[in-house]
Order: C-alpha cells, then structure tokens, then sequence
C-alpha cells in the first residue's frame, strides 16, 4: 500500500489538499462513508435500496418526472439529519447543462421549512455547500473529469453519491463519431463505464445517473409497446455497471398538451407518475417495486 | 479526445511525445487512463516526470468542481428576467424569460411564433435597452415590421433607430451555418455585438426546426448528433453568457394529439415550453388574430395554463420596470 | 468549450477518419500543414487540404466579427436601409392584393399560392412572370423569371394575352423620355425571351433542377422570380413514404429560402388543397402535411365563395390576415370593378395602414 499512499499524497497537492495516512487509517476512512440505502426506501424493493458502491439509473423520456425525482433524491443527500437528511456530500455531473438551480432551491426550501421550527439561512446555505456541481461538455471531458474527481473522492469521506445527468448526453455525438464500427461509437463510454466500476469499487461511492430514452413512448397503448422504448442501449459495460434500474413514465388519461384545460392545480396534482424499479443482485435474482408520485411545488410527494 | 502535441505542458517534448506513441498512447485520454508506473518504464522516463506531465494535463482538460451554493449566489445576482412585453406571455413565464435558460415556442404554421420573436426582440432592444441577436432561419424576418411594432411603442424616429441598432440580424439557412455562427458568437461575438450599448441579454433562433428538420429521419445518427451540438452550444451559451434563448418549433399531430417537433431527443432541450395556437372562432369568416398561449413545460408554473392574446396588440404598458433582478422575486 | 471536428461541414467519412485519429476539436486542427494532417490521419491530401481549409473559415469568422465586418450579421438598422433600397417587391396587378402584401410579392421571401384546381394559381404564377419583367421607371423591377412547371399547366397562348395586356398598360402610362425609351425594350418578344420556362415530370427531376439552379442563377444575375408551379404534384407519387417526403420538403424548403436570400429573387410555388377530417367535420387545408406549412413565408389562399374569387393572406409575419377579392379576366389577374362589389364585402386591408402596430 505504500505506493498507493504515495500517489494520493501526490494527487491530493493537485486538490489543494496536503495530507499523508497510513493504510488503516485510509481503510477506516472509506469504512466510514455513509450508505445510502434508506435514500428513498419506498422507491426500492423491501430492504433493496443502494448499498455501498452500487449504481443506479433513472430511465425516462422527456416529461416523465425525471427530473423532479433526482432533486428529490438529491435534497434528501444534502439535507442535514435534524431536518431528515442523510447529510452527505453529492458530486452533480451535469453533462446536460440541465440542472436548474433555482428548481433545486425552492424544492429544498420546502423540504427544509416543512418542519415545526423555521432552520436559519445559513442551514440552506450549508446544504447547498454539501453539493458540488461539474458541467461536461463532451464524453472525453467526462473521462477526464472522473480522474479528477478520484481526488476528491479519496480525500473527502462525506461524499456518498456520484449523481451523472445525463449519462445519454453524448451517446449521438459517440455513434456519429464512430463511424461505422459500433466498438469505436461505444469506446469513449465504456472507458467512462470501466472508470466508474473501479471508483465505486475503490471507493465504495454509489452512483445514480440519468439516461434519456431515445424513443417515443407510445403508451396510452397496451403495455407491449412500452418495451420500445425502456430498451438499454447503452454499451454493455455501462448496463453491466446498474444494479437497480428505475423506470420513469406518466399515467395517462389525465392530460396531454393539447387538452389543456381549467382546473390547472388540481390537474397537476393529478398528474402522477409511476416508477418501476427493477434490481439485480449478485446472485442473479430480480426484485422489482413500483411506486407512485406526483409534483408540487415542494417537490415529489410519494403515494 | 486532445491529441498530445509537444510543448503542450512542461516536460512533454517531441521525444516523449514519440514514444508515448510507440506505446500506442496518443491522446491525452490515454495518458491519462493508463498505469502510470508502466508507461514510465515503456518509455524509460522516470516515473516522477510522467507523473506530473498527467497531473498537469488532468488539470488542463478536466471540468472543475463549483460548489453549489457559489452557484447558487452567482446565479441570484447575475439571474435577469427579460418581459416579453406581452402580459399574457409573461403571465405563463412567471415574468418573462430568464437569462441562462432555453424557452420554447412551438406552433403550428401561421400561430404567430415568428411575430411574438418580433415582439420579443423589440420589447428588449426598445424598453430594455439592451442587445438582441435574431437567427433568421426562415427568411420570415423583415426589418420593416419590426420598426412597424416600433412605431406603435413611439413617435421618436431616433429611438426607433437605436432600437433597431441593437437587434443583430443573421439569417442562415443550414445548420452548418447555424453551428458556424453560434460557435463564433461564444468566442467573442458576443462581447463584440454589445458595443453598440447594452450587452447582449437575448439570443432567439426563428426557427430551429426548419434548418435541424430536414436532417432528420435519414442518416440517423448524424442529424442527430448536429441537433445535439446545436442544443449544447445553445446551452452553454445560455448559462456562460449569461442570456435569454428563445427557439421555435413546428408541432407534429397525430390524431388529435399536438406534440413539439424534433423528437424525443430535443423534448428536454427547453427549460419551458410554450404552445401557440390559433383561436379558430367558429363563425367567422375573417381569420382572427387572437392566439391562445398554453405553458406545457415549466419548472416554475403550473403547466397546461392557457391565455389568450391578440397578436395585432403587442402590450406594452409594462414600462422600464419590466426588468427584475431574481433577488426582487424571491423576496 | 471548444468547437468538435464533427460540427465541421464535411463529408461524414472524413469526420469519422479525423476522430478515430484523435482530432475531436478543431483547435487541434489549427497547428498542422496539409502534409502532417494526411499523414496523421490517413486522408488524402486534398481531404486534408479542405479540412484545413473549413477550420481556418472559421477561424477566420471569428477574425471577422472581430473587424465588425462579417457578411452574415447586420443590425435591423441595415436590413431596413436594405429594404427600403433594394429589395422591392413584384405588383401583382391587383391594387388591394398588392396592398395586403404590402407592395406586392417580396423579392427575397418565398411566396405559396395554395388553392383548388381552377380558382387561379397559374394563372397568378403567369402574372407574376410578366409583371416581374415591367422595367424600373414603370415602378416594376425589370427582371427575369424562371419558371419550372410541373403539371404542364403552362400556357403558352395565357402567357402571350398576359403579356400583350402589360405591355399595353404600360404604354399608356408613359409619360417621359425614359418611359419611352423602356418601352422600346418592353415588348411581347422580350417578355416571352425572359422567361426560362423549365419542364419537371417528378420529384427527383425537381430537386435536380433546383441543385444547378444557384449557378444558373449566378450566370444570369437579372432573375428577380422563380416560380414552381406546383410543388404538390411531383411529390404526390411519394405519398406512401411519409417520413421520406416529409425530409426532402423539408430540405427544400430550406434550399429555396437560403437561394431567394442569396439571389435577392421572389420565390412563388403553388400548392393543392386537401382535406382534413376533424371528427365529424372537413376542412380544406393546403396539400404536403403541415410541416410544409413552416416553408414558405407567406402563404396565399386563393378560394371560391360562391362565384367570387379570394385571395387570403394566411401566414405571413409582416402583414395582417386579410382577404380580398379578385377576378382572373383575359388580360390576367385584376381587381374586381369597385362598381361589382357589395360594399358590405370591402375588403379589411384598407384598415391595416391605420392599424398600429401590425
């Protein structure tokens, strides 16, 4: 382990962070990084949430409640425990340029004076510190931007989430690039992928991304058409990487764009969304748990 | 992917450029993905040197980390809402449109889309006295209507004159052109086309779905990934530059069901969306200029809020208020 | 954020061949000679050469724009010194049809003529082929016209009336030396010699000739009109390949604004109607789907009410919807006679100038 130490001394200047420690105390270190296996418990089949070192991905077309759910999650990270957190710190990789701050802050504004007593300011502030965000605009900056991170994954034991959105972001950029040969189209992400699995595996960090789906869900038709479009069409390595697999999608019949209508507050609390979680654990056994939500101001409230 | 040049950080010369090549290490990606220890012998260079070439490429090529409420601070004071001019409009905007984001406005031919981008560009350079840049894609511009609109908000032929100073016209047709030109203005137009007074708080592109439509449907991926450049320059332009986008779109039906164009890929391009139609009045025999404006994607409002408006009647009796700082909002 | 090599407007091959080397940005392209770009990616030299060649343009935009001097960018301030100088419209003959568009049809916009078999679409294109030729002093433009018919609905006699009754117009109107020395070169001959009557019995036909037509264009600067009449018919055959239809149109319309810009010429296609069934009702809505409704900039609807002719204007972003009524007589498209019109049905333009704002 010596040299391993050595190279962290060395990556740690880069940081800004000079430290030296021995093995155990490195060991103890990661021991103490918190699970996130009650992030959202009624998301995930019973006593399947993340463990240490788990990757989840959030499915969804444009729409379907995505969004809203990540900063649901995202919120209950960073939230201190007296306010119902987890109170870890989150790395937000925004390969979409998506993240909506403002968004954010109002959802974790609710969810912070939902309590009896009114938090002060700087609690908002200290949630906000908790976060760290990182645009990406290309897969090779992604690449590189998870060495990067390695840094502070290392020296930082309150980091518990790797939050990607999207991990689609460049997957047209990727299949036009690579011309002909699937190989060279998936290369960049795969590189990404293999990185990842040794991060979380190295670091025990759970990983939650985001992944666009590519077609049209034609629902309101029966449930056969639908596989169209949750089919994984990542690379391999990337879909070899997910253990839990959260299926976005909106209950139809309550309202589309073009019947839009009075009654707007009630319709919008009727809208509801369903998510489908489906895990896969090492012994090759599937659970799955669906779950119901709809969207307020404050955020995702679960059914 | 950067491919390592000589002299691209102290110690990479051409020597150790050449070998690294040997070691099929072309890039700075593979530099950095492979085992440092094992280059260093391969190329018998000492495992320090090569240790700190990949630190200071790393750090080169990397995105860095911004703490969230830095963030969220820079985006308060730097956050401007931009009126539309149109009250109506503005209603379903939660004010108007907000620097950093991409607003939407799809529609049907004939709903008016081009007219409230008209709108849109006069309110800003006329009220707020600041710099548009207007993306003709349809060749629907015309300066004279745009001083026709002018004319209705004042008599002062000299004001009228800087106002139209500071709407910056390009009208392109492709969308190698469009990426040509949205490249140019990040690395430096921008600053440029704000001399004239007021920076530049808007860019509207009118419209992105005649010059990004016909790639698609045929060789897949590639007109694919030119709308996703497009989105990502649009983007980053938004959050960089600190500027209100607003694209058009056309709309796709099928049966009796009204959805945006481009797609599934494009769907979560825009911030908020906005969906203009005609008011088709059963009995009349002259077409109406009445539109109707339904938000159907918005992180701030409640979505599938409809107003109407008449399109003859731009509204402008916001006045010089109409620009708020974010701070103002919230309080 | 810097530029991908994929942005550039090349041939997808040598874009695929440039990243599997490891050129994904065009910085990386700026450094290198021809010679070491063949080599480092196996391109030949003239691949290399234009690929150079695409990133120094747009390098050298940048330099442009930094001059303040770049050809694409123009405050509205320009464009309105450019409108008011240069780009004047074709008079249609009609005085309120001119009135509703403003002057007439607009040079550097394209035009649809949409309407039902026989209410007067050619025989407005056929107008517009002569008037479009009426020289300066008249108030016309005094250009040239190519004409690509693909229904073989052009007339040749139709043409001739037309001409002879402009012509004549034109002869009683002069009233100087200069309109009399125009009118020595404004004949039935001349109108017929400046029209390029092209024949297109399909689509592909269609989009062969537009592909040459920028050169021919640029070898005959005079044209000020290209009129299609119609865009429908070539397409009709495609109907069962929806999204194959759906992307050429697409595209053609982008090819024909991006020529009516560049060429400062009107573009005027004509279109069929179709009907739409909306639950228990039908509508008659332009034919080629409604993505094709984005094409053109102004669309006129050309329809029968009872036995009178309208002319509405449907889409157009610098004027107001307005219908007016016309008659299609021997000598062409004409006003109807003030006496004939009920003055219940006086058409609304006369309002629009009045009308602030729009």
């Amino acid at each position: 382990n010596e040299r391993k130490c050595r190279v962290w001394r060395c990556e740690d200047e880069v940081g800004g962070v000079e430290m030296t420690e021995s093995g155990a105390q490195l060991f103890a270190r990661l021991e103490a990084r918190r699970c996130l296996k009650d992030i959202e418990p009624a998301l995930f089949p019973a006593d399947g949430g993340p463990e240490h070192g788990e990757v989840v991905e959030l499915h969804g077309t444009e729409g379907t409640g995505k969004t809203e759910l990540l900063y649901h999650l995202l919120c209950r990270c960073v939230m201190p425990a007296a306010a119902g957190g987890l109170e870890v710190e989150v790395v937000f990789v925004d390969t979409d340029y998506s993240l909506d701050m403002m968004r954010l802050v109002s959802v974790l504004d609710s969810r912070l004076n939902a309590g009896t007593h009114r938090p002060a300011p700087s609690v908002l502030r200290s949630c906000l510190a908790r976060l760290l965000v990182v645009h990406c605009s290309s897969c090779s900056q992604l690449l590189l931007t998870l060495h990067f991170l390695e840094t502070s994954l290392s020296s930082r034991p309150s980091l518990a989430l790797l939050l990607i959105d999207s991990i689609s972001a460049f997957y047209w950029l990727d299949r036009c690039e690579g011309g002909a040969s699937v190989t060279k189209q998936e290369e960049k992400l795969s590189k990404c992928a293999d990185l990842l699995d040794s991060l979380r595996r190295d670091y025990r960090i759970t990983v939650f991304a985001t992944c666009h789906a590519i077609r049209r869900n034609y629902s309101g038709q029966s449930s056969s058409s639908s596989s169209e479009f949750d089919r994984p069409y990542l690379c391999r390595s990337w879909q070899r990487l997910v253990n839990h697999r959260l299926l976005c999608s909106r209950e139809e019949g309550t309202s589309n764009m073009a019947t839009a209508a009075e009654g707007s507050e009630e319709q919008r609390r009727r809208q509801v969304f369903t998510v489908h979680c489906t895990s896969s654990f090492s012994s090759k056994t599937k659970s799955h748990r669906s779950s119901s939500f709809y969207v307020t101001d404050g955020g995702v409230k679960l059914i | 992917m950067v491919v390592l040049r000589e002299g691209m950080c102290p110690g990479l010369d051409a020597d150790l450029v050449r070998d690294l090549r040997a070691a099929d290490v072309k890039t700075v990606e593979d530099l950095v993905s492979s085992d440092t220890e094992d280059l260093a012998q391969k190329c018998s260079v000492s495992y320090r040197a090569l240790f700190a070439i990949r630190r200071v490429l790393l750090a080169q090529h990397t995105a860095f980390p911004v703490s969230g409420a830095d963030l969220y601070e820079e985006l308060l004071s730097s956050t401007a809402i931009l009126s539309t001019g149109n009250s109506s409009l503005d209603k379903l905007l939660d004010s108007g449109l907000y620097t950093g984001e991409i607003t939407e406005l799809s529609g049907g031919p004939g709903s008016g889309k081009s007219q409230v981008c008209f709108g849109v560009a006069v309110n800003i350079s006329y009220h707020l006295k600041q710099s548009v840049i207007f993306i003709d894609t349809t060749g629907g511009l015309t300066a004279r209507r745009l001083l026709q609109m002018l004319e209705a908000e004042t008599s002062n032929r000299e004001e009228q004159m800087e106002a139209l100073q500071r709407i910056h016209i390009f009208r392109l047709f492709d969308v190698f052109s469009l990426l040509d030109c949205l490249y140019s203005l990040r690395t430096g137009m921008l600053q440029q086309a704000s001399v004239g007074g007021g920076s530049v708080k808007a860019v509207i592109v009118d419209s992105v779905s005649a010059v990004i439509a016909p790639l698609l449907g045929g060789k897949q991926s590639e007109g694919m990934s030119l709308m996703t450049q497009v989105a990502g320059v649009l983007k980053t332009m938004a959050k960089d530059f600190n500027v209100a986008v607003l694209v058009t779109n056309h709309v796709t039906r099928s049966s009796s069901r009204v959805q945006p164009g481009l797609g599934v890929s494009w769907r979560h391009v825009p911030r908020t969306r906005i969906l203009l139609e005609r008011v088709e009045k059963a009995a009349a025999v002259s077409r109406s200029s009445m539109r109707s404006a339904t938000l159907i994607k918005s992180s701030r409002q409640l979505c599938h809020k409809t107003e109407e408006f008449d399109l003859q009647r731009w509204c402008h009796s916001e006045g010089p208020s109409a620009k708020r700082k974010l701070e103002d909002m919230d309080s | 954020m810097q530029r991908p090599v994929s942005s550039l407007s090349l041939s997808s091959c040598v874009k695929v061949k440039l990243v599997g080397a490891g050129f994904q940005f065009t910085a990386d392209l700026r450094h290198l000679s021809p010679q070491q770009l063949s080599k480092g990616a196996s391109l030949t030299q003239q691949e290399a050469l234009e690929v150079l060649q695409a990133v120094t343009r747009e390098g050298g935009s940048d330099k442009a724009a930094g001059a303040g001097g770049s050809s694409a960018s123009m405050t509205a301030l320009e464009l309105l010194q450019k409108e008011e100088e240069e780009l004047r419209s074709i008079v249609t003959f009609s005085s309120r049809l001119d009135a509703a568009l403003g002057g007439g049809v607009p040079i550097g916009k394209t035009t649809e003529v949409c309407g039902a078999p026989g209410v007067g679409k050619t025989q407005l294109c056929l107008q517009l082929a002569v008037d479009v030729q009426v020289p300066p002093c008249f108030g016309g433009v005094g250009g040239q016209v190519v004409y690509i018919d693909t229904e073989g609905s052009f007339v040749l006699q139709r043409a001739v009336d037309i001409a002879a009754a402009a012509v004549r117009h034109c002869s009683l109107l002069v009233e100087d030396d200069e309109q009399r020395v125009a009118m020595e070169t404004f004949s039935v001959d001349t109108v017929l010699s400046n029209m390029f009557l092209v024949r297109c019995h399909d689509y592909v036909e269609l989009l062969a000739e537009l592909h040459l037509l920028p050169d021919f264009l640029s070898a005959h600067p005079r044209v000020r009109l290209l009129v299609i009449d119609s865009v429908a018919a070539p397409f009709r055959r495609l109907f069962d390949e929806l999204l194959q239809r759906t992307r050429l149109l697409n595209g053609l319309a982008q090819q024909l604004i991006a020529m009516a810009n560049s060429h400062e010429i009107a573009v005027v296609t004509t279109n069929q109607m179709t009907t739409r069934v909306l639950g228990a009702q039908s509508q008659l809505i332009p034919a080629l789907g409604e993505n094709w409704g984005h094409a053109p900039t102004i669309r006129l609807i050309l329809q029968w009410a009872g036995s009178q002719r309208l002319a509405a204007i449907f889409k157009s972003p610098c004027h107001v919807d307005s219908t007016v009524q016309y008659q299609i007589t021997t000598e062409g498209f004409r006003d109807i006679d003030q006496s004939d019109q009920p003055q219940s049905k006086r058409p609304r333009m006369h309002n629009d100038q009045s009308a602030a704002g729009v």
